[in-house]
């Protein structure tokens, strides 16, 4: 398989989980527990296809569980007001925690995975055609979700709501905007993004059930977020970018180059993201694409 | 609006209010601050409702529950701080919270009829145009559009030509007219008595949550507005004793200070205090007492200018080092800066001063000096509260006041700066808290008081400054202070170098 | 209350268990004798030490309103600061190679500590997102070393240092792997409650975590105070990470820390931000970490029941705080 190919996929998941986070936070909730939902998607993606043999089950089911996980996060932090990081943190330990506990009996196991699946004619197109369009269904919906979901965002009434919510919630509130219901819906859809992300990670990424699936992808993704600014198409350049570097690494562990050098790339999106952050704080550049001004502050109405 | 009553905790901000307005009528809202005009028409907005009263539209009786009630009355209002999301387009400004359009937001329908309001009455606007981008006029003219798309036929403005150039008030002017001529009502909110002369139908005074009076165009005159507006003799009770007043303490030259908003809050402005006075600054409030008390205490940074502190230059200099050097500081905001709530009284008590001698050695306090130190104020400023480690949130409005003010005044410092020390007090404590400036003047220290109560500036104040605009506009001494000529200075209309 | 809430927690796993087909008494009978077993609770204390050091460091920046979810990247840093004393002078006496990477554990993860506090002091950069981000570069960073020019040549390309000469290694308590950093630990937490209760700056911070205006009318220098409790903060999970190397696993090695530095951050909100009160808490995690060795060596169960259990009990623990919480703004707005 090419290594642009190998991008795409290593890049999949990671596109998953950032879009899913961009909306989090757009309405103005930090989830710190993305790697824990993404651990229990990919723990139930995989148990459901072993039990079942059923892939399309199995990938609703990480759906479902990645938004169980989610709500309860959304509850704490938006209804109970607790605070965002600690919540967030629980549930990356519990996910993280649950997922190691429920796969230790399968450590080493397979199951029936997702396919290759080929559109007809774009797979013919030289070069991009073997990259792109001769994927699986995930790598599609990820690529569609992204567009839609930028969509959306950007240019959808609710997807206003959300960023109003995420910038100055007192005022949506006053403009008749349910916060609450916004941070809820947001919150469960990077929920159930981060299931899905999961999922493809148990389902296709790696051949078989191993311990510590997510290798830490859900911290890249808080990383990407930033990187992307909040915007899902910048996500698609991200995530394939880091994608790219997972799959260079493999191929030089594969060559058996000595695999120090990708560590410096590996630290590329943290180090981005920093300066990103440097450069974005500047009260000018704050402005056009800035962190959502709300961003981890749990919205009680009547507090200015 | 008929009978309005609307009263807060301690006070009545509306009093059996009585207003009406006509149709294509341009009607002024005119006085001071806390006289009641913002709180009217939040009521008539549906952000507040009335304790007693009734509002009748075109004849109907309506009960306005929220401001989405209002805007389907046809009530639009401008605030004065603009309800604005800045990273957000024009058109997401003008479309959020709307019903229509459900899903896409960039149809043609709505971008036409934005850009046709826009056209019909002159108010160029880029729907595409991000806010920040925006000049302040222009973010004006985007509340005005929002309320317009929602079919506003009476449109109240709070304060709006405070943001605008003179050009850009102008403009507004001609628009109101245009608003007038169709047939719908404008209320124009303002404390600027030339502009509501120029443009006003009628003018309603509000004083002190009472409708003094509605004037009808031909009767408008800035003297009669003024006294209106600010309504008092000129009595004020000599309980002052003469105090030999010494060198000066406080000088500020030239200073300018910027505001929040990116212009200018304090222009090229020029004062100074002697020990043994009171420099009482008189003016609505937002034409920039706060950002000079803040600059002058260190909380907001000098754009240029000196300010000089017995003769020492301490306008760039650090807090801590002015609150060494004798300033003390009594701000606006005593709950959220003056007095942090989760904190003992004890702590409290030595917030400015935690690192003087007795206090701290430099690295650990020391508990008992603290706590002496509270029992000693406690008792002297006859403090009310349970224990000297009752948490501050205990306070009463009063007792928190004192206990600011206990702090400020037991370091014996040389210059006070106090920014409406006895706002929402009751009677006893605003007593004290005035004798308690006085003394302070007798013992040779400097004061600056901002006030939105003439009544105090008049009795306490040596001299009188009457801000407006980010300028002085007048000083007076309070012996020679006439209170109809205070009141022009206010308005803006009159100028006494 | 919170016991109640840790003790539900704790029982709530009993349906994981019987879900993966294990008889749920027999696992609590397992971790309630590590609880109820002198080794158990040695190895506790042993285990809780960097969680002590760590959480105890972060009682502070928390305090102001500085929310360093770094622990975890400046723990690693102080044990590559120790580890790179080890490499630099193996030949010297004990107490002096010691001191040293006790100084330069401290140093190196206070130093990562600063990075964020100045960014957020300065340039109001949200702390959050810095602190984290840092974590997975100094990760890379101890990977980098122990998959290369550090790993030891005879360890079957395994990433990991070569084991630490006897000079290198904390003094231990004979018959247990407790090691100094017990000691350390508890000194710590005297010092930081000291500081807190009793310095200028212990209530500097108070009044910063009220509120940042109230500080600056204070007169309060919020850059100075930032940098000092960000170089402790970092500095004791540095410390923490010494004490990993030089006191535990006696080697510097890929996935030193399992994530230390985020339990401490649970150790420290649990503890209600009391340094003093870190130390059972800390000692409880430790014991749920051998709990999960035991569960994995007794019963073949995942080591990463014990990351449930921790969960569960802080669900449980915020769910119970919340309902306090909410219960008391409900009769507040009655009266």
């Amino acid at each position: 398989m090419s290594l642009l190919a190998h991008t795409v996929q290593a890049g999949t998941p990671l596109l998953f989980g950032t879009v899913g986070e961009i909306y989090a936070e757009r309405s103005g909730v930090l989830n710190l527990g993305v790697e824990g939902m993404m651990a229990i998607g990919a723990l139930i993606a995989f148990m459901t296809s072993f039990y079942t043999g059923n892939i399309g089950l199995a990938i609703a089911s990480a759906m479902i569980a990645g938004a169980l996980l989610s709500l309860i996060h959304a509850f704490l932090s938006t209804s109970m007001r607790a605070n965002q990081i600690v919540s967030g943190l629980a549930i990356t330990i519990l996910g993280l925690g649950l997922s190691g506990f429920l796969g230790k009996p399968m450590i080493g196991m397979t199951a029936p995975r997702l396919t290759s699946f080929p559109i007809p004619i774009l797979a013919e197109i030289p070069i991009i055609g073997p990259i792109l369009f001769s994927q699986d269904v995930l790598v599609y919906t990820s690529i569609l979700s992204a567009l839609v979901l930028w969509f959306v965002l950007f240019k959808t009434r609710p997807g206003l709501n959300a960023r109003s919510v995420g910038e100055n919630p007192a005022m949506a509130d006053s403009l008749g905007l349910n916060v609450y219901l916004i941070r809820y819906v947001c919150v469960l859809l990077g929920g159930v993004m981060a299931g899905l992300a999961g999922a493809y990670l148990s389902l296709m990424y790696t051949p078989l059930w191993i311990e510590g699936m997510t290798a830490g992808r859900g911290w890249i993704v808080i990383a990407l977020t930033i990187f992307a600014t909040w915007n899902p198409l910048r996500a698609l350049l991200g995530a394939y970018l880091f994608g790219g570097v997972y799959a260079l690494q493999f191929r030089l562990q594969a060559i058996g180059i000595a695999t120090q050098t990708p560590q410096f790339l590996l630290m590329l999106p943290y180090i981005t993201a920093i300066v990103g952050l440097v450069l974005i704080s500047a009260e000018a550049v704050k402005r056009r694409i800035g962190v959502p001004a709300a961003l981890g502050l749990p919205y009680v109405r009547g507090e200015s | 609006m008929k009978e309005i009553v609307k009263r807060f905790p301690g006070v009545v901000a509306n009093d059996h209010v009585d207003f009406e307005l006509r149709a294509g009528e341009v009607h002024g809202l005119l006085g001071e601050n806390g006289a009641g005009k913002t709180t009217l028409m939040n009521v008539l907005y549906g952000i507040l409702r009335p304790d007693e009263g009734e509002i009748y539209i075109r004849g109907e009786k309506v009960d306005v529950g929220s401001p989405r009630e209002a805007i389907r009355l046809g009530i639009g209002m401008v605030h004065q701080n603009f309800k604005l999301v800045e990273p957000h387009t024009v058109m997401e400004n003008i479309l959020l919270g709307l019903k229509e359009p459900a899903f896409i937001l960039d149809v043609k329908d709505a971008a036409n009829k934005i850009l046709e309001i826009s056209r019909r009455y002159e108010l160029p606007i880029d729907p595409k145009a991000r806010i920040w981008q925006l000049s302040m006029g222009e973010r004006q003219r985007v509340e005005i559009l929002k309320a317009l798309y929602r079919g506003a036929n009476i449109l109240v403005l709070d304060e709006p030509t405070s943001v605008l150039t003179p050009p850009e008030t102008k403009e507004l002017f001609r628009f109101i007219a245009q608003m007038a001529g169709e047939g719908r009502s404008v209320v124009f909110i303002t404390h600027k008595l030339d502009e509501v002369i120029a443009i006003s139908d009628r003018v309603t005074v509000l004083r002190a949550g009472r409708n003094v009076d509605t004037l009808q165009r031909e009767q408008l005159d800035k003297t009669r507005l003024a006294s209106m507006m600010v309504g008092r003799e000129v009595l004020f009770t000599l309980r002052k004793s003469a105090v030999a007043v010494g060198e000066p303490v406080l000088e500020t030259k030239h200073v300018t200070v910027m505001g929040d908003r990116g212009f200018p809050a304090v222009k090229d402005l020029t004062l100074t205090i002697r020990g043994g006075q009171i420099l009482g600054v008189a003016g609505i409030a937002g034409n920039g007492q706060r950002e000079l008390t803040e600059v002058i205490t260190g909380m907001r940074s000098i754009a240029s200018g000196e300010v000089r502190l017995c003769g020492k230059e301490i306008g760039r200099d650090s807090i801590s080092h002015r609150i060494e050097e004798g300033i003390a500081y009594i701000p606006e905001d005593r709950v959220g800066v003056a007095a942090p709530q989760g904190l003992t009284v004890a702590q409290d008590l030595v917030l400015r001063r935690y690192r003087e001698k007795p206090f701290s050695n430099g690295v650990f306090l020391n508990q008992d000096e603290i706590e002496r130190n509270a029992e000693k104020l406690i008792k002297e400023f006859n403090i009310m509260v349970s224990g000297k480690d009752a948490p501050a949130r205990t306070l009463s409005g009063g007792n928190l006041q004192k206990m600011i003010l206990a702090r400020e005044l037991s370091g014996r410092p040389k210059l006070i700066v106090a920014a409406y020390p006895t706002r929402g007090l009751d009677v006893g404590a605003t007593e004290y808290v005035r004798s308690l400036l006085l003394k302070q003047r007798e013992t040779g220290a400097a004061v600056l008081m901002v006030s939105e109560d003439l009544d105090e500036i008049l009795s306490l104040s040596d001299m009188i400054a009457v801000m407006y605009g980010g300028e002085v506009v007048g000083t007076v001494p309070a012996t020679e202070a006439n209170v109809e000529e205070i009141g022009l200075m206010m308005g803006g209309s009159l100028r006494k170098p | 209350m919170p016991v109640i809430s840790l003790v539900l927690g704790f029982l709530s796993a009993a349906p994981l268990f019987f879900a993966i087909g294990v008889n749920p008494i027999l696992a609590y009978q397992q971790v309630l004798g590590v609880f109820l077993s002198v080794d158990g609770l040695t190895e506790s204390l042993t285990r809780g030490i960097p969680l002590m050091l760590a959480s105890i460091g972060l009682c502070l920046p928390f305090k102001m309103n500085f929310w360093n979810i770094g622990a975890e990247g400046q723990l690693f840093m102080g044990a590559f600061g120790a580890t790179a004393m080890v490499f630099l002078l193996p030949e010297s006496p004990a107490f002096i190679l010691l001191g040293s990477m006790m100084i330069m554990g401290f140093i190196f993860g206070g130093l990562w500590g600063l990075i964020p506090a100045y960014l957020k002091a300065r340039l109001e950069v949200n702390e959050v997102l810095t602190t984290l981000m840092l974590n997975s570069v100094a990760i890379l960073w101890v990977d980098y070393l122990v998959y290369g020019p550090w790993r030891d040549p005879e360890g079957f390309g395994f990433p990991l240092t070569p084991m630490f000469p006897l000079n290198a290694r904390l003094p231990w308590i004979p018959g247990t792997r407790i090691h100094a950093g017990l000691l350390i630990g508890l000194i710590c937490a005297v010092i930081v409650y000291v500081f807190l209760a009793r310095s200028k700056w212990g209530y500097e911070l108070k009044v910063t975590g009220e509120s940042r205006l109230a500080a600056k009318y204070a007169g309060i220098n919020y850059l100075r105070l930032t940098l000092l409790v960000m170089l402790i903060s970092g500095g004791l999970a540095g410390l923490a990470g010494m004490g990993l190397v030089s006191g535990i696993v006696l080697r510097l090695r890929h996935g030193i820390s399992p994530g230390y530095g985020y339990s401490a951050i649970i150790i420290a909100w649990l503890a209600r931000l009391h340094p003093l009160a870190a130390i059972p808490v800390s000692i409880l995690f430790g014991g749920l970490l051998v709990a999960g060795d035991a569960l994995q060596i007794g019963l073949g169960l995942a080591f990463a029941t014990a990351l449930v259990f921790q969960a569960l009990i802080l669900l449980f623990v915020v769910g119970a705080e919340v309902l306090t919480r909410y219960r008391l703004v409900l009769t507040w707005e009655r009266s």
